[in-house]
C-alpha cells in the first residue's frame, strides 16, 4: 500500500460551550437564556501523510491534538475545511473506511471485562468482518510479538495496566487497518513497558507499512518512534518536521556541561546563562554561534575534570514552546 | 454509642454540605422521587376507579368502607409521608462498610450515625422539593374531600415521627450485614417486596384480605409506610390504635436492639480483620 | 447482509452469557427477582379484585392476562432491548464514560449495535413465568379460543414490543442532549403503568397513555386480541402506532449521534 494516506486541508473545530459564570443570579438568568462562548480548538490546520509513516503529535493540554485525531477518524465533524484519508471523508463513516482505521485511546478500553480476551477479540473479529482464517493467523502473530500467550484465557478484570494495553493493541490491530491512531497510548505505563510498547509500534510499522498517528505527553514516545512531528499548539500548526529540526528551529543554543575539579566557578564570561551550578556541576547555556569559542575558552581557563556540548533536551524546548509560544 | 461527643458544630456544617451537594444533582433525585411515586400513583387510580364503579365513576360506591375521596387522600398522603419516612441508608451505609470507607468516618469525631443523618435531613428536603407540588397539583386535579380531625393530626406526628426512627434504624441493621456479607441483593429485595405487598402500597392495609392483613399487623413494614396514614385519616378505632403504637414501639425497640448488637460485633470484626 | 447481522448477534449474545455466568451468584438472584417480581404482580392483582368483582370491564382473569402480557414484555425488554440501551444511556453508560467513541468507530450501524449488544439470558425465566401466568389467566377465562385470536394476538403483541423498543430508544437517544440525567429511568416508571388496562385510568390519563406514551397500547390491546374483545381498527391502529413512534424514536437517536459528533471534545 503506497501512496498518500492522509490529506488534510484548513481544518477547523470551534465548539459553543455554554458560560457557566458562578453566583445564584447568574443560574438563574441561565433559565432563561444562555450565553454561548465560542472556544477554537483547531485553526485551518493542513498537512499530508504518506502511507506508512509514523508522525507524532505533539503539544500541550487543549491545543486541539485529540480533535484533530477524532476529526480524522471520524468521531468528530469540523466546523470547516476538508480531509481525506484513504480516499474517504472520515465524517461519512462509511463501513468501508471504518474497517480500515483503528483508534487506541489511552485511558479507555474496549475490552469486555468479566471474560478473556481472546473471546472479545472473537467478537470484534465478527464486527470487522475478519475472515476466521486471517483472523487466527493475525492472533497468532501479535500475541507472540506482544508475548502474551497466558493471558489469552484470564478475565481482563484480573490484568495489570500494561497487560491491559497489551489487549487493546491486539484488538485495534486484528483487523489489519491501514491506518492507525493513537491517543497517548503510554498514559500510566511503567517505564520498561512503554518501552516495550515503542518497540512493538516500531516492529509492527516495519512489518506491515502500517500508517500511523500518535499523539503523547512522553517525549520519549516520540523521540523513539516519530521520525516526523506535528507539533499543534492554541489550535494551530507550528511546526512540521522532523524533530531535530524542532530543537534547531525553536531553540537556536546549546548546553555546556562542565564538571571542575576543584568547586569554584568564577571565570565564566559576562552573558552566558548558567543553568544549573551544583556541587562543582555547571550548566551553561549559550547561542549555536559561540558554543565552540566558549568551549575553548572554559578548556583554558577553568580546571575542567568533565565537558560536554549539548543540544537542549526536547522537552525543555517543548515547555518553552508551551509556555512562551514559538517567536 | 461510644463516649465520643457529638461535634454540633460540624454536624450541623455537614448537613450544609451534603444538601449543597445533593441540590447539585436535583435532576437525579428528582428522578429518584418520581421512579418511588409512580406505584402509589397507579394504585391511586386503579383503587379510585375500583371504588368509583359504573361507567359514570360518579361519587359512588365504598370498599371496604373507603370512598373514592378517601382512597385518593389515602395515597397522596402516603406519596407524602413515603418520602419523609424514606431511609436510604441501608445502601449508603453499606456501601460505606464494603468499600471500606467506614474507616475514614470511624476516625472523625463524629459517629457515623450523624453522618446518616446528614444525609436524611439534606435528602428530604431535596425529595420534598419534587413530592409537594406533584401532589398539590393532583389534589387539584382530582379534589378529594379531607375531613381530618385535630386529634388525628395529634397523634400522626408521634406515629410518623416512629415511622421514620423505625425505617431508620432498621435500614440501618439491615446495612450493618455488610460487614459480614458481601452482597445483600436477596434480603434487600425480598424486604422490598413485603413492603410492597404489606407496608400500604398495594392497597390500605384495612383492605388486605385477611390473611395478608394478619402478617401486615404483625410485621415491622405497615408501621414504616402505612399506619400514620392511617392514623391521619382517622381510619383506626381505638384498639387498632392502641395495638398499633404498642407494634411500632415494640419493632423500633428490637431494630435498635438488633443494630446495637450488629455494631458491636461488626466494628470489632472490621477493626480485627484491618478494613 | 441480515446473515451478518444475525451472526452478529448470536456472539453478542454468547458473550453476555459469558459474562453472566462470570458471577454464580447471579444466577440465583435472578431467580428470586423473578419469583418475587411474579409474586407481587399477581398477589397485588388479586387484592385488588378481593374487593371488587369487576372494574370497567376488566375482571380477574382477564387482569391476570393482561399481567402475563406485561410480564412477557418485561421479560423481552429484559432479555436484550433494556441491557443493550441501559449499556449507552444508563448509570455509567458509554456515553457519560465516553467509551461511545469505540462504538462509534465501529462499522456496523450505531443504532444496531445499541439495540442488539447485550444480552440478559436470565430474563427467558421472565418470559416463561409470564407465559405461565397468561397461560392459567386464559384458562380460567375458558372460552374458545381461535386462530384468529392468536394471530391478532400474535400482530398486537408484535406491535406493541416494537412501541416498547421505540420508546426506550428515544428516551435512551436524549442522553445525546443531556448526558448525565438518566432518561431510562423515566421510561421505567411510566412503564409501570402498562400493568393494568388502559381503561382503569381516568380518561385524560388514558389519552396520554394511548397516543403520547402508548404503555396502554402495550398490553391492553394484545390483552384484549386474547379475550376477543378487539376491533379490527383498533388492531390496524396499534400497528400504524408502532411504525410511527418507531420512525419516530429512530429520528430522536440519530440525531442525536449527529449532535454528539458535533458537540463532544
Amino acid at each position: 500500500m503506497n501512496g498518500t494516506h492522509i490529506v488534510v486541508r484548513d481544518l477547523s473545530k470551534t465548539y459553543r460551550v455554554p458560560e457557566r459564570e458562578p453566583g445564584l443570579a447568574a443560574s438563574l438568568k441561565g433559565l432563561v437564556r444562555r450565553d454561548y462562548r465560542d472556544v477554537e480548538a483547531v485553526r485551518g490546520v493542513s498537512f499530508t501523510v504518506e502511507a506508512g509513516e509514523i508522525v507524532g503529535f505533539i503539544g500541550p493540554n487543549g491545543a486541539g491534538k485529540t480533535s484533530t485525531l477524532k476529526m480524522l477518524s471520524g468521531l468528530l465533524y469540523p466546523t470547516a475545511g476538508e480531509s481525506r484519508v484513504l480516499g474517504h471523508v472520515p465524517w461519512e463513516r462509511r463501513p468501508g473506511y471504518l474497517r480500515r482505521i483503528s483508534m487506541i485511546l489511552g485511558n479507555k478500553s474496549q475490552m469486555v471485562w468479566d471474560i478473556p480476551p481472546l473471546d472479545t477479540f472473537h467478537v470484534l473479529g465478527e464486527i470487522y468482518g475478519v475472515d476466521p482464517a486471517d483472523l487466527q493467523r493475525t492472533l497468532d502473530e501479535l500475541v507472540e510479538l506482544l508475548e502474551m500467550q497466558e493471558l489469552l484465557t484470564k478475565p481482563v478484570r484480573n490484568f495489570s495496566l500494561g497487560e491491559r494495553m497489551k489487549c487493546e493493541l491486539v484488538a485495534g490491530l486484528l483487523h489489519r487497518p491501514d491506518v492507525l491512531f493513537l491517543d497517548e497510548p503510554t498514559l500510566g505505563l511503567d517505564v520498561s513497558m512503554q518501552g516495550r510498547l515503542r518497540r512493538f509500534l516500531a516492529e509492527y510499522n516495519q512489518r506491515n507499512d502500517v500508517t500511523v498517528i500518535l499523539t503523547s505527553h512522553y517525549m520519549a514516545d516520540v523521540l523513539a518512534l516519530c521520525p516526523r512531528v506535528i507539533l499543534i499548539h492554541h489550535g494551530q500548526l507550528l511546526y512540521d518536521g522532523d524533530l531535530g529540526g524542532l530543537a534547531e528551529r525553536l531553540a537556536p543554543f546549546k548546553l555546556i556541561r562542565v564538571t571542575l575539579r576543584n568547586g569554584s566557578p568564577d571565570g565564566i564570561p559576562e552573558g552566558v546563562d548558567v543553568i544549573e551550578r551544583e556541587n562543582g556541576r555547571l550548566t551553561l547555556r549559550v547561542g549555536r554561534a559561540e558554543a565552540p569559542a566558549l568551549t575553548a575558552h572554559l578548556l583554558d581557563t577553568l580546571p575542567v575534570a568533565d565537558l560536554a556540548v549539548e543540544d537542549p533536551p526536547i522537552e525543555a524546548v517543548i515547555d518553552q514552546i508551551y509556555q512562551e509560544g514559538v517567536a | 454509642m461510644s463516649g465520643r461527643d457529638l461535634n454540633l458544630r460540624g454536624g450541623w456544617a455537614l448537613v450544609r454540605r451534603t444538601w449543597f451537594s445533593w441540590m447539585q444533582h436535583r435532576g437525579f433525585f428528582f428522578l429518584l422521587a418520581f421512579s418511588w411515586m409512580m406505584p402509589m400513583l397507579i394504585y391511586l387510580f386503579v383503587w379510585s376507579q375500583a371504588a368509583g364503579g359504573g361507567a359514570g365513576g360518579g361519587a359512588g360506591g365504598t370498599i371496604g368502607g373507603l370512598t373514592r375521596s378517601d382512597l385518593v387522600t389515602y395515597y397522596l398522603v402516603l406519596i407524602l409521608v413515603n418520602q419523609l419516612a424514606f431511609c436510604t441508608n441501608n445502601w449508603t451505609v453499606g456501601d460505606g462498610i464494603r468499600y471500606g470507607r467506614m474507616n475514614f468516618l470511624l476516625l472523625r469525631p463524629m459517629s457515623p450515625v450523624y453522618d446518616a443523618l446528614a444525609s436524611e435531613v439534606a435528602g428530604k428536603v431535596v425529595f420534598m422539593t419534587f413530592a409537594l407540588p406533584v401532589t398539590g397539583v393532583l389534589a387539584l386535579i382530582l379534589r378529594p374531600e379531607l375531613n381530618v380531625a385535630w386529634r388525628d393530626v395529634g397523634l400522626f406526628v408521634p406515629a410518623l415521627a416512629l415511622a421514620w426512627m423505625l425505617r431508620f434504624v432498621w435500614g440501618y441493621w439491615l446495612a450493618l450485614l455488610a460487614f459480614w456479607a458481601t452482597r445483600a441483593d436477596a434480603l434487600l429485595s425480598l424486604q422490598e417486596s413485603l413492603i410492597f405487598l404489606l407496608a400500604g402500597q398495594v392497597a390500605p392495609p384495612t383492605l388486605l384480605p385477611a390473611p395478608m392483613q394478619a402478617l401486615a399487623t404483625v410485621l415491622p413494614f405497615r408501621y414504616m409506610l402505612g399506619f400514620p396514614v392511617e392514623v391521619l385519616l382517622g381510619q383506626l378505632d381505638g384498639a387498632q390504635l392502641r395495638a398499633g403504637f404498642a407494634f411500632q414501639t415494640g419493632w423500633l425497640a428490637v431494630a435498635a436492639a438488633l443494630f446495637v448488637a450488629l455494631w458491636w460485633a461488626g466494628t470489632r470484626r472490621y477493626t480485627a480483620v484491618g478494613g | 447482509m441480515l446473515m451478518r447481522h444475525l451472526r452478529l448477534i448470536k456472539r453478542f449474545a454468547a458473550v453476555s452469557i459469558q459474562n453472566e455466568l462470570a458471577y454464580s451468584a447471579n444466577a440465583w438472584i435472578s431467580l428470586l427477582h423473578s419469583v418475587l417480581n411474579l409474586g407481587t404482580g399477581v398477589l397485588g392483582v388479586m387484592v385488588l379484585f378481593s374487593q371488587v368483582e369487576t372494574i370497567h370491564g376488566w375482571d380477574l382473569p382477564s387482569t391476570l392476562a393482561l399481567l402475563g402480557v406485561y410480564l412477557i414484555l418485561s421479560a423481552l425488554r429484559g432479555l436484550f432491548i433494556g441491557p443493550s440501551l441501559e449499556s449507552l444511556a444508563g448509570m455509567d453508560g458509554e456515553v457519560w464514560t465516553g467509551q461511545f467513541d469505540f462504538t462509534l468507530l465501529r462499522p456496523v450501524d450505531v443504532q444496531f449495535l445499541a439495540s442488539f449488544r447485550h444480552w440478559r439470558p436470565f430474563a427467558l425465566l421472565d418470559l416463561l413465568l409470564g407465559l405461565g401466568v397468561l397461560g392459567m389467566a386464559m384458562a380460567q377465562l375458558g372460552g374458545t379460543m381461535t386462530a384468529a385470536c392468536l394471530l391478532a394476538f400474535a400482530v398486537t403483541l408484535g406491535a406493541g414490543l416494537m412501541i416498547l423498543y421505540a420508546l426506550l430508544l428515544a428516551f435512551a437517544g436524549l442522553v445525546f442532549w443531556s448526558p448525565g440525567f438518566l432518561f431510562t429511568w423515566v421510561f421505567d416508571g411510566l412503564f409501570q403503568m402498562a400493568r393494568y388496562p388502559a381503561s382503569l385510568y381516568p380518561g385524560w390519563l388514558r389519552l396520554v397513555l394511548t397516543w403520547i406514551i402508548p404503555v396502554g397500547v402495550m398490553t391492553t390491546v394484545p390483552a384484549q386480541a386474547l379475550t376477543g374483545d378487539l376491533s379490527p381498527g383498533v388492531l390496524v391502529g396499534s400497528v400504524a402506532l408502532a411504525a410511527a413512534f418507531l420512525a419516530g424514536a429512530s429520528a430522536i437517536f440519530r440525531g442525536g449521534l449527529r449532535r454528539y459528533a458535533s458537540a463532544s471534545s
